[in-house]
Protein backbone atom coordinates (compact mmCIF):
# COMPACT_ATOMS: atom_id res chain seq x y z
CA UNK A 1 0.00 0.00 0.00
CA UNK A 2 2.73 2.42 1.01
CA UNK A 3 4.69 1.47 -2.10
CA UNK A 4 1.71 2.39 -4.27
CA UNK A 5 1.25 5.70 -2.46
CA UNK A 6 4.91 6.56 -2.97
CA UNK A 7 4.73 5.52 -6.62
CA UNK A 8 1.69 7.69 -7.28
CA UNK A 9 3.17 10.67 -5.44
CA UNK A 10 6.64 10.61 -6.96
CA UNK A 11 6.50 8.71 -10.24
CA UNK A 12 3.26 10.32 -11.39
CA UNK A 13 2.41 13.56 -9.59
CA UNK A 14 5.78 15.02 -8.62
CA UNK A 15 7.58 13.81 -11.74
CA UNK A 16 5.07 15.47 -14.06
CA UNK A 17 4.82 18.56 -11.90
CA UNK A 18 8.58 19.01 -12.07
CA UNK A 19 8.80 18.32 -15.78
CA UNK A 20 5.81 20.25 -17.06
CA UNK A 21 5.44 23.05 -14.54
CA UNK A 22 8.91 23.72 -13.14
CA UNK A 23 10.66 22.69 -16.34
CA UNK A 24 13.09 20.14 -14.90
CA UNK A 25 14.95 18.03 -17.39
CA UNK A 26 16.27 14.66 -16.21
CA UNK A 27 19.42 13.57 -17.98
CA UNK A 28 20.72 10.02 -17.92
CA UNK A 29 18.37 9.11 -15.05
CA UNK A 30 17.78 5.60 -16.41
CA UNK A 31 21.25 4.79 -15.09
CA UNK A 32 19.44 3.74 -11.90
CA UNK A 33 17.33 1.14 -13.76
CA UNK A 34 20.19 -1.35 -13.79
CA UNK A 35 21.30 -0.79 -10.21
CA UNK A 36 19.83 -2.49 -7.16
CA UNK A 37 21.44 -0.67 -4.29
CA UNK A 38 23.22 2.65 -4.48
CA UNK A 39 23.98 5.91 -2.72
CA UNK A 40 22.93 8.97 -4.69
CA UNK A 41 25.22 11.89 -3.89
CA UNK A 42 23.85 15.23 -5.04
CA UNK A 43 24.46 18.93 -4.58
CA UNK A 44 21.80 20.79 -2.63
CA UNK A 45 20.10 24.09 -3.45
CA UNK A 46 16.43 23.76 -2.74
CA UNK A 47 13.68 21.70 -1.14
CA UNK A 48 12.81 20.68 -4.67
CA UNK A 49 16.07 18.70 -4.81
CA UNK A 50 14.74 15.86 -2.65
CA UNK A 51 11.53 15.83 -4.68
CA UNK A 52 13.51 15.71 -7.93
CA UNK A 53 15.70 12.89 -6.67
CA UNK A 54 12.70 10.84 -5.56
CA UNK A 55 10.93 11.55 -8.85
CA UNK A 56 13.93 10.30 -10.80
CA UNK A 57 14.00 6.94 -9.00
CA UNK A 58 12.50 4.10 -11.08
CA UNK A 59 9.06 3.17 -9.74
CA UNK A 60 10.13 -0.36 -8.83
CA UNK A 61 12.74 0.91 -6.39
CA UNK A 62 10.92 3.89 -4.91
CA UNK A 63 10.09 2.24 -1.56
CA UNK A 64 13.66 1.01 -1.17
CA UNK A 65 15.22 4.48 -1.32
CA UNK A 66 15.62 6.79 1.66
CA UNK A 67 16.65 10.43 1.40
CA UNK A 68 18.85 11.37 4.34
CA UNK A 69 17.56 14.56 5.95
CA UNK A 70 18.28 16.71 8.97
CA UNK A 71 16.31 15.81 12.08
CA UNK A 72 16.53 19.36 13.41
CA UNK A 73 14.67 20.55 10.31
CA UNK A 74 12.30 17.81 9.21
CA UNK A 75 11.74 16.22 12.60
CA UNK A 76 11.10 19.25 14.78
CA UNK A 77 7.96 17.65 16.17
CA UNK A 78 6.98 13.98 16.47
CA UNK A 79 4.12 14.58 14.02
CA UNK A 80 6.37 16.21 11.43
CA UNK A 81 8.82 13.33 11.80
CA UNK A 82 6.06 10.78 11.20
CA UNK A 83 4.83 12.71 8.16
CA UNK A 84 8.21 12.97 6.48
CA UNK A 85 9.07 9.37 7.31
CA UNK A 86 5.82 8.23 5.72
CA UNK A 87 5.55 10.46 2.68
CA UNK A 88 9.19 11.19 1.87
CA UNK A 89 10.56 7.96 3.32
CA UNK A 90 13.27 9.96 5.04
CA UNK A 91 16.10 8.77 7.21
CA UNK A 92 16.40 11.58 9.76
CA UNK A 93 19.85 12.24 11.18
CA UNK A 94 21.15 14.75 13.69
CA UNK A 95 23.34 17.31 11.98
CA UNK A 96 24.89 18.55 15.22
CA UNK A 97 26.16 15.36 16.80
CA UNK A 98 28.25 13.77 14.11
CA UNK A 99 31.08 12.98 16.53
CA UNK A 100 28.80 11.25 19.01
CA UNK A 101 29.23 7.50 19.48
CA UNK A 102 26.43 5.01 19.80
CA UNK A 103 23.03 4.45 18.23
CA UNK A 104 22.35 8.02 17.20
CA UNK A 105 25.56 8.43 15.22
CA UNK A 106 24.47 9.38 11.68
CA UNK A 107 27.18 7.24 10.08
CA UNK A 108 25.92 4.16 11.98
CA UNK A 109 22.33 5.02 11.09
CA UNK A 110 23.12 5.17 7.39
CA UNK A 111 25.10 1.92 7.45
CA UNK A 112 22.23 0.22 9.28
CA UNK A 113 19.79 1.22 6.53
CA UNK A 114 22.20 0.08 3.84
CA UNK A 115 22.48 -3.30 5.56
CA UNK A 116 18.69 -3.56 5.53
CA UNK A 117 18.87 -3.23 1.75
CA UNK A 118 17.83 0.39 1.42
CA UNK A 119 19.47 2.80 -1.00
CA UNK A 120 20.24 6.32 0.19
CA UNK A 121 20.04 9.83 -1.20
CA UNK A 122 22.48 12.19 0.48
CA UNK A 123 23.24 15.85 0.10
CA UNK A 124 26.74 16.13 1.58
CA UNK A 125 26.78 19.92 1.31
CA UNK A 126 24.79 19.78 4.53
CA UNK A 127 22.48 22.71 3.95
CA UNK A 128 20.97 24.38 0.92
CA UNK A 129 23.11 27.49 1.26
CA UNK A 130 23.07 30.34 -1.22
CA UNK A 131 21.23 29.52 -4.43
CA UNK A 132 23.42 27.77 -7.01
CA UNK A 133 26.65 28.08 -5.01
CA UNK A 134 28.32 24.79 -4.15
CA UNK A 135 29.72 24.41 -0.65
CA UNK A 136 32.49 22.05 0.51
CA UNK A 137 31.22 18.51 1.10
CA UNK A 138 30.92 16.97 4.55
CA UNK A 139 33.13 13.95 5.15
CA UNK A 140 30.52 11.59 6.64
CA UNK A 141 29.51 10.03 3.36
CA UNK A 142 33.12 8.96 2.73
CA UNK A 143 33.10 7.07 6.04
CA UNK A 144 29.91 5.28 5.05
CA UNK A 145 31.36 4.33 1.67
CA UNK A 146 34.57 3.08 3.31
CA UNK A 147 32.57 0.83 5.64
CA UNK A 148 30.48 -0.60 2.79
CA UNK A 149 32.78 -0.43 -0.26
CA UNK A 150 30.68 -2.85 -2.34
CA UNK A 151 27.89 -0.27 -2.65
CA UNK A 152 28.11 1.99 -5.69
CA UNK A 153 27.68 5.72 -5.51
CA UNK A 154 25.93 7.81 -8.17
CA UNK A 155 26.94 11.48 -8.44
CA UNK A 156 24.11 13.83 -9.41
CA UNK A 157 24.45 17.46 -10.32
CA UNK A 158 21.42 19.70 -10.20
CA UNK A 159 21.14 23.17 -11.60
CA UNK A 160 18.29 25.65 -11.50
CA UNK A 161 16.06 24.47 -8.68
CA UNK A 162 17.75 26.85 -6.30
CA UNK A 163 16.16 29.56 -8.42
CA UNK A 164 12.79 27.83 -8.62
CA UNK A 165 12.52 27.58 -4.83
CA UNK A 166 15.46 29.23 -3.04
CA UNK A 167 16.13 29.04 0.67
CA UNK A 168 14.07 31.52 2.61
CA UNK A 169 11.39 32.11 -0.02
CA UNK A 170 8.01 30.45 0.01
CA UNK A 171 7.03 30.95 -3.62
CA UNK A 172 7.77 28.31 -6.22
CA UNK A 173 8.49 29.81 -9.64
CA UNK A 174 8.98 27.69 -12.73
CA UNK A 175 12.62 27.75 -13.77
CA UNK A 176 14.20 25.61 -16.46
CA UNK A 177 16.36 23.25 -14.43
CA UNK A 178 18.50 20.24 -15.10
CA UNK A 179 19.27 17.08 -13.15
CA UNK A 180 22.29 15.23 -14.50
CA UNK A 181 23.10 11.70 -13.39
CA UNK A 182 26.66 10.43 -13.53
CA UNK A 183 27.59 6.77 -13.87
CA UNK A 184 27.50 4.49 -10.84
CA UNK A 185 30.91 3.74 -9.45
CA UNK A 186 32.53 1.87 -6.58
CA UNK A 187 35.09 3.60 -4.44
CA UNK A 188 38.76 2.73 -4.52
CA UNK A 189 39.21 0.85 -1.22
CA UNK A 190 42.81 1.98 -0.90
CA UNK A 191 41.95 5.65 -0.67
CA UNK A 192 41.25 7.55 2.52
CA UNK A 193 38.20 9.67 3.26
CA UNK A 194 39.69 12.92 1.97
CA UNK A 195 40.57 11.33 -1.35
CA UNK A 196 37.06 9.90 -1.66
CA UNK A 197 35.47 13.29 -0.98
CA UNK A 198 37.83 14.91 -3.48
CA UNK A 199 36.91 12.28 -6.07
CA UNK A 200 33.18 12.87 -5.50
CA UNK A 201 33.65 16.62 -5.75
CA UNK A 202 35.52 16.23 -8.99
CA UNK A 203 32.78 13.99 -10.40
CA UNK A 204 30.15 16.59 -9.49
CA UNK A 205 32.12 19.41 -11.09
CA UNK A 206 32.71 17.28 -14.20
CA UNK A 207 28.94 16.77 -14.47
CA UNK A 208 28.38 20.48 -14.06
CA UNK A 209 30.75 21.35 -16.87
CA UNK A 210 29.69 18.54 -19.17
CA UNK B 1 -17.60 13.04 -27.16
CA UNK B 2 -19.01 16.00 -29.05
CA UNK B 3 -18.08 18.20 -26.16
CA UNK B 4 -14.44 17.24 -26.40
CA UNK B 5 -14.03 16.85 -30.15
CA UNK B 6 -15.45 19.00 -32.87
CA UNK B 7 -17.16 16.52 -35.13
CA UNK B 8 -17.99 19.19 -37.69
CA UNK B 9 -14.33 19.04 -38.62
CA UNK B 10 -15.12 16.26 -41.03
CA UNK B 11 -17.74 18.34 -42.78
CA UNK B 12 -15.25 21.11 -43.42
CA UNK B 13 -13.35 19.97 -46.45
CA UNK B 14 -11.01 22.96 -46.42
CA UNK B 15 -9.50 22.05 -43.08
CA UNK B 16 -9.39 18.38 -43.93
CA UNK B 17 -7.47 19.05 -47.17
CA UNK B 18 -4.81 21.04 -45.35
CA UNK B 19 -4.42 18.45 -42.61
CA UNK B 20 -4.01 15.82 -45.32
CA UNK B 21 -1.40 17.98 -47.09
CA UNK B 22 0.56 18.51 -43.84
CA UNK B 23 0.64 14.81 -42.99
CA UNK B 24 1.42 14.02 -46.63
CA UNK B 25 4.49 16.26 -46.54
CA UNK B 26 5.63 14.81 -43.23
CA UNK B 27 5.20 11.21 -44.38
CA UNK B 28 7.02 12.05 -47.61
CA UNK B 29 9.93 13.67 -45.74
CA UNK B 30 10.18 10.81 -43.25
CA UNK B 31 10.19 8.17 -45.99
CA UNK B 32 12.62 10.19 -48.11
CA UNK B 33 15.20 10.46 -45.33
CA UNK B 34 14.66 6.82 -44.40
CA UNK B 35 15.32 5.68 -47.98
CA UNK B 36 18.31 7.99 -48.43
CA UNK B 37 19.65 6.58 -45.17
CA UNK B 38 19.44 3.02 -46.57
CA UNK B 39 20.83 3.86 -50.01
CA UNK B 40 23.66 6.02 -48.71
CA UNK B 41 24.51 5.20 -45.08
CA UNK B 42 27.16 7.94 -45.01
CA UNK B 43 24.72 10.79 -45.67
CA UNK B 44 24.53 13.24 -42.78
CA UNK B 45 20.84 13.02 -42.03
CA UNK B 46 20.66 13.22 -38.25
CA UNK B 47 19.83 16.95 -38.28
CA UNK B 48 17.18 16.59 -40.98
CA UNK B 49 15.69 13.54 -39.27
CA UNK B 50 15.54 15.37 -35.95
CA UNK B 51 13.91 18.34 -37.68
CA UNK B 52 11.30 16.10 -39.26
CA UNK B 53 10.59 14.54 -35.89
CA UNK B 54 10.04 17.95 -34.34
CA UNK B 55 7.70 18.87 -37.22
CA UNK B 56 5.63 15.80 -36.46
CA UNK B 57 5.23 16.95 -32.88
CA UNK B 58 4.46 20.57 -33.81
CA UNK B 59 2.01 19.58 -36.53
CA UNK B 60 0.19 17.10 -34.30
CA UNK B 61 -0.04 19.68 -31.53
CA UNK B 62 -1.56 22.39 -33.68
CA UNK B 63 -3.84 20.08 -35.61
CA UNK B 64 -5.04 18.65 -32.32
CA UNK B 65 -5.61 22.19 -31.12
CA UNK B 66 -7.92 22.76 -34.07
CA UNK B 67 -9.77 19.46 -33.73
CA UNK B 68 -10.52 19.46 -30.04
CA UNK B 69 -12.98 21.60 -28.19
CA UNK B 70 -11.89 25.18 -28.39
CA UNK B 71 -11.32 25.58 -24.65
CA UNK B 72 -8.62 22.89 -24.83
CA UNK B 73 -7.05 24.70 -27.80
CA UNK B 74 -6.73 27.89 -25.76
CA UNK B 75 -5.13 25.94 -22.91
CA UNK B 76 -2.70 24.26 -25.31
CA UNK B 77 -1.57 27.57 -26.81
CA UNK B 78 -1.34 29.14 -23.34
CA UNK B 79 0.92 26.26 -22.30
CA UNK B 80 3.11 27.00 -25.31
CA UNK B 81 3.43 30.61 -24.13
CA UNK B 82 4.16 29.44 -20.60
CA UNK B 83 6.99 27.14 -21.70
CA UNK B 84 8.46 29.80 -24.00
CA UNK B 85 8.34 32.41 -21.23
CA UNK B 86 9.91 30.01 -18.74
CA UNK B 87 12.72 29.02 -21.10
CA UNK B 88 13.60 32.56 -21.95
CA UNK B 89 13.41 34.10 -18.48
CA UNK B 90 15.50 31.27 -17.05
CA UNK B 91 18.30 32.23 -19.40
CA UNK B 92 18.24 35.93 -18.68
CA UNK B 93 19.63 36.08 -15.18
CA UNK B 94 17.04 38.06 -13.27
CA UNK B 95 17.89 39.24 -9.78
CA UNK B 96 16.85 37.37 -6.66
CA UNK B 97 14.62 40.31 -5.75
CA UNK B 98 12.69 40.08 -9.04
CA UNK B 99 10.93 36.88 -8.06
CA UNK B 100 7.68 38.52 -6.94
CA UNK B 101 7.33 40.51 -10.14
CA UNK B 102 8.10 37.40 -12.20
CA UNK B 103 5.38 35.57 -10.27
CA UNK B 104 2.86 38.21 -11.43
CA UNK B 105 4.19 37.98 -14.96
CA UNK B 106 3.45 34.24 -14.86
CA UNK B 107 -0.04 34.98 -13.57
CA UNK B 108 -0.68 37.25 -16.53
CA UNK B 109 -0.50 34.25 -18.87
CA UNK B 110 -3.83 32.64 -17.85
CA UNK B 111 -5.46 36.08 -17.69
CA UNK B 112 -4.35 37.01 -21.20
CA UNK B 113 -5.61 33.70 -22.58
CA UNK B 114 -8.86 34.00 -20.67
CA UNK B 115 -9.42 37.39 -22.30
CA UNK B 116 -8.77 35.75 -25.67
CA UNK B 117 -11.16 32.94 -24.78
CA UNK B 118 -14.06 35.21 -23.92
CA UNK B 119 -13.25 37.31 -26.98
CA UNK B 120 -13.03 40.66 -25.18
CA UNK B 121 -10.87 42.33 -27.80
CA UNK B 122 -10.42 45.68 -26.05
CA UNK B 123 -9.07 44.13 -22.86
CA UNK B 124 -7.07 41.48 -24.70
CA UNK B 125 -5.19 44.05 -26.72
CA UNK B 126 -4.28 46.34 -23.80
CA UNK B 127 -3.78 43.87 -20.96
CA UNK B 128 -0.04 43.27 -21.42
CA UNK B 129 1.04 46.46 -23.25
CA UNK B 130 -0.82 48.74 -20.82
CA UNK B 131 -1.99 47.01 -17.64
CA UNK B 132 1.05 44.82 -17.02
CA UNK B 133 3.34 47.56 -18.29
CA UNK B 134 2.07 49.85 -15.54
CA UNK B 135 1.64 47.22 -12.84
CA UNK B 136 4.92 45.26 -12.99
CA UNK B 137 7.20 48.24 -12.22
CA UNK B 138 5.01 48.89 -9.17
CA UNK B 139 5.63 45.33 -7.95
CA UNK B 140 9.34 45.81 -8.60
CA UNK B 141 9.58 48.98 -6.54
CA UNK B 142 7.69 47.43 -3.62
CA UNK B 143 10.74 45.21 -3.20
CA UNK B 144 12.90 48.32 -3.00
CA UNK B 145 15.99 46.95 -4.70
CA UNK B 146 16.87 49.75 -7.15
CA UNK B 147 20.25 48.48 -8.29
CA UNK B 148 19.61 47.14 -11.81
CA UNK B 149 15.86 47.77 -11.66
CA UNK B 150 15.58 49.34 -15.14
CA UNK B 151 17.10 46.29 -16.76
CA UNK B 152 14.75 43.97 -14.87
CA UNK B 153 11.64 46.05 -15.59
CA UNK B 154 12.46 46.35 -19.27
CA UNK B 155 13.48 42.73 -19.73
CA UNK B 156 10.38 41.35 -18.02
CA UNK B 157 7.95 43.51 -19.99
CA UNK B 158 9.70 42.71 -23.22
CA UNK B 159 9.62 38.99 -22.43
CA UNK B 160 5.89 39.15 -21.81
CA UNK B 161 5.33 40.93 -25.11
CA UNK B 162 7.37 38.38 -27.02
CA UNK B 163 6.20 35.14 -25.51
CA UNK B 164 2.72 35.91 -24.20
CA UNK B 165 1.24 38.86 -26.06
CA UNK B 166 2.59 37.78 -29.46
CA UNK B 167 1.68 34.10 -29.21
CA UNK B 168 -1.73 34.83 -27.68
CA UNK B 169 -2.80 36.31 -31.02
CA UNK B 170 -2.91 32.72 -32.25
CA UNK B 171 -5.53 31.99 -29.59
CA UNK B 172 -7.55 35.10 -30.43
CA UNK B 173 -7.84 33.91 -34.03
CA UNK B 174 -10.15 31.23 -32.63
CA UNK B 175 -12.34 33.89 -31.01
CA UNK B 176 -12.88 35.95 -34.16
CA UNK B 177 -16.56 36.25 -35.11
CA UNK B 178 -18.08 34.19 -37.91
CA UNK B 179 -18.01 35.78 -41.34
CA UNK B 180 -20.58 35.07 -44.06
CA UNK B 181 -19.18 33.01 -46.96
CA UNK B 182 -16.16 31.91 -44.92
CA UNK B 183 -16.64 28.59 -43.24
CA UNK B 184 -13.12 27.62 -42.13
CA UNK B 185 -13.35 30.20 -39.35
CA UNK B 186 -10.67 30.86 -36.76
CA UNK B 187 -9.37 27.33 -37.00
CA UNK B 188 -8.63 27.84 -40.67
CA UNK B 189 -6.76 31.06 -39.90
CA UNK B 190 -4.78 29.38 -37.13
CA UNK B 191 -3.84 26.49 -39.37
CA UNK B 192 -2.94 28.91 -42.17
CA UNK B 193 -0.56 31.09 -40.17
CA UNK B 194 1.15 28.22 -38.34
CA UNK B 195 1.54 26.14 -41.49
CA UNK B 196 2.78 29.10 -43.53
CA UNK B 197 5.26 30.14 -40.84
CA UNK B 198 6.70 26.65 -40.54
CA UNK B 199 6.82 26.12 -44.31
CA UNK B 200 8.58 29.47 -44.57
CA UNK B 201 11.28 28.20 -42.18
CA UNK B 202 11.65 25.04 -44.24
CA UNK B 203 11.77 26.97 -47.53
CA UNK B 204 14.35 29.46 -46.31
CA UNK B 205 16.43 26.55 -44.99
CA UNK B 206 16.14 24.56 -48.21
CA UNK B 207 16.85 27.46 -50.59
CA UNK B 208 19.76 28.51 -48.41
CA UNK B 209 21.24 25.00 -48.41
CA UNK B 210 20.85 24.64 -52.18
CA UNK B 211 21.89 28.04 -53.49
CA UNK B 212 23.13 30.03 -50.48
CA UNK B 213 26.18 32.15 -51.33
CA UNK B 214 25.80 35.66 -49.93
CA UNK B 215 25.41 35.93 -46.19
CA UNK B 216 22.68 38.26 -45.02
CA UNK B 217 23.63 38.91 -41.36
CA UNK B 218 26.71 36.78 -40.65
CA UNK B 219 27.20 38.12 -37.14
CA UNK B 220 23.87 36.81 -35.94
CA UNK B 221 22.97 33.87 -38.09
CA UNK B 222 25.81 32.59 -40.29
CA UNK B 223 23.53 30.15 -42.14
CA UNK B 224 21.12 32.80 -43.38
CA UNK B 225 21.73 33.88 -46.96
CA UNK B 226 20.13 36.28 -49.42
CA UNK B 227 19.35 33.35 -51.70
CA UNK B 228 17.54 31.50 -48.91
CA UNK B 229 15.69 34.65 -47.86
CA UNK B 230 14.45 35.59 -51.33
CA UNK B 231 13.74 32.02 -52.41
CA UNK B 232 11.88 31.46 -49.14
CA UNK B 233 9.75 34.58 -49.52
CA UNK B 234 8.77 33.79 -53.10
CA UNK B 235 7.86 30.16 -52.41
CA UNK B 236 6.03 31.01 -49.19
CA UNK B 237 3.99 33.69 -50.93
CA UNK B 238 3.03 31.23 -53.67
CA UNK B 239 2.10 28.51 -51.17
CA UNK B 240 0.14 31.06 -49.14
CA UNK B 241 -1.76 32.08 -52.25
CA UNK B 242 -2.84 28.50 -52.91
CA UNK B 243 -3.82 27.92 -49.28
CA UNK B 244 -5.92 31.08 -49.36
CA UNK B 245 -9.15 29.10 -49.04
CA UNK B 246 -8.36 28.89 -45.32
CA UNK B 247 -8.71 32.67 -45.02
CA UNK B 248 -11.41 35.17 -45.93
CA UNK B 249 -8.85 37.07 -48.06
CA UNK B 250 -8.81 37.29 -51.83
CA UNK B 251 -6.29 38.05 -54.58
CA UNK B 252 -3.80 40.81 -53.90
CA UNK B 253 -4.69 40.96 -50.21
CA UNK B 254 -3.79 37.32 -49.88
CA UNK B 255 -0.48 37.76 -51.67
CA UNK B 256 0.38 40.74 -49.48
CA UNK B 257 -0.47 38.90 -46.24
CA UNK B 258 1.51 35.79 -47.26
CA UNK B 259 4.45 38.00 -48.19
CA UNK B 260 4.30 39.73 -44.81
CA UNK B 261 4.15 36.37 -43.00
CA UNK B 262 7.28 35.27 -44.86
CA UNK B 263 9.21 38.47 -44.11
CA UNK B 264 8.17 38.69 -40.46
CA UNK B 265 8.92 35.00 -39.97
CA UNK B 266 12.47 35.66 -41.06
CA UNK B 267 12.76 38.65 -38.73
CA UNK B 268 11.42 36.64 -35.77
CA UNK B 269 13.92 33.91 -36.48
CA UNK B 270 16.95 36.23 -36.50
CA UNK B 271 15.75 38.29 -33.53
CA UNK B 272 15.57 35.09 -31.51
CA UNK B 273 19.01 34.04 -32.78
CA UNK B 274 20.48 37.29 -31.56
CA UNK B 275 18.97 36.71 -28.12
CA UNK B 276 20.42 33.24 -27.99
CA UNK B 277 23.81 34.63 -28.91
CA UNK B 278 23.55 37.24 -26.17
CA UNK B 279 22.73 34.76 -23.40
CA UNK B 280 25.27 32.33 -24.83
CA UNK B 281 23.23 29.23 -25.61
CA UNK B 282 22.66 27.46 -28.85
CA UNK B 283 19.52 25.56 -27.97
CA UNK B 284 17.06 26.87 -25.47
CA UNK B 285 15.74 23.63 -24.03
CA UNK B 286 14.80 20.13 -25.03
CA UNK B 287 11.04 19.80 -25.12
CA UNK B 288 10.96 19.07 -28.83
CA UNK B 289 13.88 16.98 -30.12
CA UNK B 290 16.26 18.03 -32.86
CA UNK B 291 15.79 21.69 -32.55
CA UNK B 292 16.49 22.03 -28.92
CA UNK B 293 13.99 24.23 -27.21
CA UNK B 294 10.44 25.12 -27.94
CA UNK B 295 11.56 28.68 -28.54
CA UNK B 296 13.58 27.54 -31.51
CA UNK B 297 10.41 26.26 -33.10
CA UNK B 298 8.14 29.17 -32.31
CA UNK B 299 10.66 31.98 -32.77
CA UNK B 300 9.17 32.93 -36.13
CA UNK B 301 5.61 32.61 -34.79
CA UNK B 302 6.38 35.31 -32.23
CA UNK B 303 6.50 37.74 -35.15
CA UNK B 304 4.12 36.18 -37.65
CA UNK B 305 1.21 35.67 -35.23
CA UNK B 306 0.59 39.36 -34.40
CA UNK B 307 1.47 40.57 -37.92
CA UNK B 308 -0.92 38.10 -39.54
CA UNK B 309 -3.64 38.70 -36.96
CA UNK B 310 -3.71 42.46 -37.32
CA UNK B 311 -3.52 42.36 -41.13
CA UNK B 312 -6.45 39.94 -41.30
CA UNK B 313 -8.33 41.84 -38.63
CA UNK B 314 -7.93 45.05 -40.61
CA UNK B 315 -8.62 43.61 -44.05
CA UNK B 316 -11.48 41.20 -43.33
CA UNK B 317 -13.16 41.95 -40.00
Amino acid sequence: MRKIILQVIYCVIIRNFLRLFIGVKFENSNILMTEEQFIVIANHNSHLDTMAMMAAIPHKLIHKVKPVAAKDYFGRTKFQEKLSNYFINTLLIKRTSSSEKGGDNPIRQMIKELDKGYSLIVFPEGSRGNPEVMQPLKKGIALVLLERPHIKFVPVFMYGMGKALPKGDGIILPFTSIVKFGNAEKINTDSNKDEIILNIEQRLIALKEQ
Amino acid sequence: MEKIFRVDYFQKNNLLIVVAIIFGILIFATLLFYIIGIVNPNAKLSELKARTKSWWIMASMFILATVVNSMISYIAIAFLSFVAFRELYSLMGFRESDRRAIFWAFLSIPIQYYLAFIGWYGAFIIFIPVVMFLFLPFRFILKGETNGIIKSMAALQWLLLLTVFGISHLAYLLSLPELPNFNSGGRGLLLFVVFLTEINDVMQFTWGKLFGRHKIIPKISPNKTWEGFIGGIISTTIIGFFLGFLTPLKGSELIFVSFMVAVSGFIGDVVMSSIKRDVGVKDTGNLIPGHGGILDRIDSLIYTAPVFFHLVYYLAY
